[in-house]
């Protein structure tokens, strides 16, 4: 692809690749439901009776779309994102997902406080000590909020275990 | 007037200093909801339900409905004093709002617009009291293939409506009915679209469609943009207040007409944000001297702010009285209502006046606290957003994930508002629209069951729909709106939608 190598996607590279990325979810949810039945049993129609519809419109969107997209295309020209862009977006959304695996291993109290954390001292450039209290401050303020206040329970790790908070 | 006896037991119901106390929660936490990027209304409402599952639902309900008041002003101010709108919605108020509040007149900007606001959302409050009952009664004929073309008419109505591609509403609004396909079949007990994911037995929840499509979705957008708030200092002080709000019947006219369109679009599916452009387009073209707009004219403030809050609030109406919600948020908090084991739409008026009428109530009241405490708030909400991203983002995704978890104590649905998040990141770049995704999760097994049991009553025959004059009529009207682009096209009205399409594409 030309594109890449000039360090931007366009607009229209994307609105095809979603068209088939939504026409495929549409052929998934066809296929799964042709297995559960859509056809009519003695109880009436059969599960897959109305995801079956469902699925063959979201087909039909996507094609309608794609042949927009190749032949009656309005935004000529424009750039999905460029690399400049693109930088913050994964420098935010990375951390995301490690914050995900770190809250799954050892809770969402420490995986919070974590994240926070790092964002601050990364992203952010605070000194450590900074970065630190404003962590702990909102995972105590979630902990407060949550636990105490509301009375619902958040996930927790081994940390809390030794902890014996809970 | 049976409706006026009952709105004053709604009114002995709330008035309670428990209840006052909830509302005030609500709307403050309402108003930083709109006021914070990549937290609005639809998104607070559903990090809030979870945590309201243990509480009555009336005083659940006010909390919830405070706080899309709360995040609708919220919305509003950030848009007149940094010139970002907190909320698609309040995209028309930065046209005039913040020209006004960087000409040194931001107290009037926030005067003019909360007190706009307040109206058109008390005149949406009593269309609903004098209403809703009426709906209410003539739903109650309403049987299967009715509802479903209720649901038919909803939709269609988004398709006709959404400008320059009914394709991309379609799809998202499909892949909603999908996601709401998820899981056990309630009919026949049978398992559906679960691709052999154990995980996914127990259905996709719609509150994580909605944290992730309008919480981390909003967020990817955010940074992308690198977004400064560099807002302008905003004293309210008294006498600016008392200025502006002599200055408001001057505005009247645009007031009645916004309050006309807004109602309008709130009770039909077009929802807050086409209201508002349209009345801000509306405005422009009426007004006899055109140069002040976009330079901080006030009816371009007074305009939009109105139509946009009394659509926020007509919204309810059909979610109460037929259960067809008229806006993401309004059907976020249908989802709740079904949540905690109330049915929305004609039965609930039956069943439980004492909710329906309290939380009419709690809608005059609330927003009347929620003007006041917004005017007093303005300085503490506007000196958080100059927090510097790098702290509120990651507390923003940590408070999404944690609400995440809570809906059903499942890890699964973490991964799952992440993969929502990319495709509301995408969506929104590629203007596909996401609140009929939204609403198309919350009604799909009501809507499926409507069509389901109609198919049922005419053994599989699509000529129950056409069967009695009330269902021919509904699905007459939603074939109408479907086929709404291609005449209005023929007629020529279509120049005007496609230029509001083009502003709201840009959020």
């Amino acid at each position: 692809m030309a594109e890449l190598q000039k360090g931007y996607v366009s607009r229209k590279t994307m609105e095809i690749v979603t068209t088939l990325l939504t026409g495929g979810v549409g052929i998934a949810i066809c296929i799964e439901s042709w297995r559960s039945g859509v056809g009519w049993s003695d109880t009436g129609p059969e599960a897959g009776y109305f995801p079956f519809i469902v699925g063959s419109l979201v087909i039909l969107g996507s094609v309608v779309t794609l042949l927009r997209s190749l032949f009656f295309y309005n935004h000529e020209g424009e750039i999905f994102i460029d690399i400049e862009r693109a930088k913050p977006v994964l420098g935010f959304f990375l951390p995301i997902v490690a914050f995900i695996v770190i809250s799954l291993l050892l809770g969402l109290y420490v995986g919070t406080a974590l994240y926070i954390f790092g964002s601050m001292k990364w992203q952010g450039g605070y000194r450590w000590w900074v970065s630190t209290c404003a962590a702990l401050a909102v995972s105590a303020l979630f902990y407060l909020v949550f636990e105490v206040g509301f009375q619902v329970p958040l996930l927790k790790g081994p940390i809390e275990g030794w902890l014996g908070i809970y | 007037m049976g409706n006026f006896s009952y709105l004053m037991d709604g009114f002995s119901t709330i008035i309670t200093w428990h209840h006052i106390l909830i509302m005030i929660v609500g709307v403050m936490l309402g108003i930083l909801v709109g006021v914070l990027p990549g937290l609005g209304a639809p998104n607070g409402v559903s990090l809030l339900l979870p945590l309201t599952f243990t509480m009555d639902p009336i005083s659940a309900i006010i909390l919830l409905s405070c706080m899309y008041w709360g995040a609708l002003f919220g919305g509003s101010t950030t848009s007149i004093l940094f010139n970002i709108p907190g909320e698609p919605s309040s995209v028309a108020t930065t046209f005039d709002g913040y020209p006004m509040a960087k000409n040194g007149q931001a107290t009037r900007a926030l005067t003019l617009a909360f007190m706009s606001a307040g109206i058109g959302a008390l005149a949406g409050v009593i269309m609903i009291t004098l209403l809703s009952t009426w709906v209410a009664g003539f739903a109650l004929q309403f049987s299967s293939p009715e509802f479903f073309a209720v649901y038919f008419l909803a939709f269609a109505s988004f398709i006709g409506m959404s400008g320059n591609a009914p394709a991309k509403t379609l799809v998202t609004m499909m892949l909603g009915f999908a996601f709401a396909t998820v899981g056990m079949d309630t009919i026949s007990g049978g398992l559906r679209l679960t691709f052999g994911i154990p995980d996914l037995i127990k259905g996709v929840s719609f509150l994580v469609a909605v944290m992730g499509l309008f919480g981390i979705g909003e967020l990817l957008l955010t940074t992308e943009e690198g977004l400064r708030f560099d807002g302008i200092k905003a004293r309210v002080r008294i006498v600016d207040v008392l200025k502006a709000l002599k200055e408001m019947p001057r505005y009247s006219w645009s007031i009645l007409r916004s309050t006309v369109i807004g109602i309008w679009m709130g009770i039909t599916p077009a929802g807050p944000t086409a209201a508002s452009f349209m009345s801000y387009g509306l405005a422009r073209r009426f007004a006899k001297d055109k140069s002040g707009f976009g330079k901080g004219d006030p009816r371009g403030i007074v305009s939009p702010e109105t139509a946009d809050h009394s659509a926020g609030t007509a919204a309810l109406l059909p979610m109460l009285a037929l259960g067809v919600p008229g806006s993401a948020t309004a059907a976020v908090m249908m989802g709740g209502l079904m949540i905690w084991g109330l049915t929305p739409g004609p039965m609930l008026f039956i069943d439980r006046p004492d909710f329906v009428w309290g939380l009419i109530a709690s809608m005059y009241l609330g927003n009347v606290v929620a003007v006041v405490l917004v005017l007093a708030t303005v300085p503490i909400y506007a000196s958080i957003l100059r927090v510097p991203f790098s702290i509120v983002g990651p507390v923003i995704v940590a408070i999404i994930f944690s609400g995440a978890y809570q809906i059903a104590n499942s890890t699964f649905d973490m991964w799952l508002v992440l993969g929502f998040g990319i495709l509301g990141y995408l969506f929104k770049k590629l203007d596909y629209p996401i609140a009929p995704l939204v609403l198309a999760m919350v009604l799909g097994d009501k809507a499926e069951d409507a069509f389901r049991q109609s198919m049922l009553m005419s053994n599989g025959s699509l000529s129950i729909f056409w069967s009695n004059p009330l269902v021919t009529g509904i699905m007459a009207l939603g074939l109408l709106m479907l086929l709404w682009p291609i005449l209005a096209n023929a007629v020529g009205v279509r120049n005007l939608r496609r230029r509001a399409a083009g502003h709201s594409a840009k959020i």
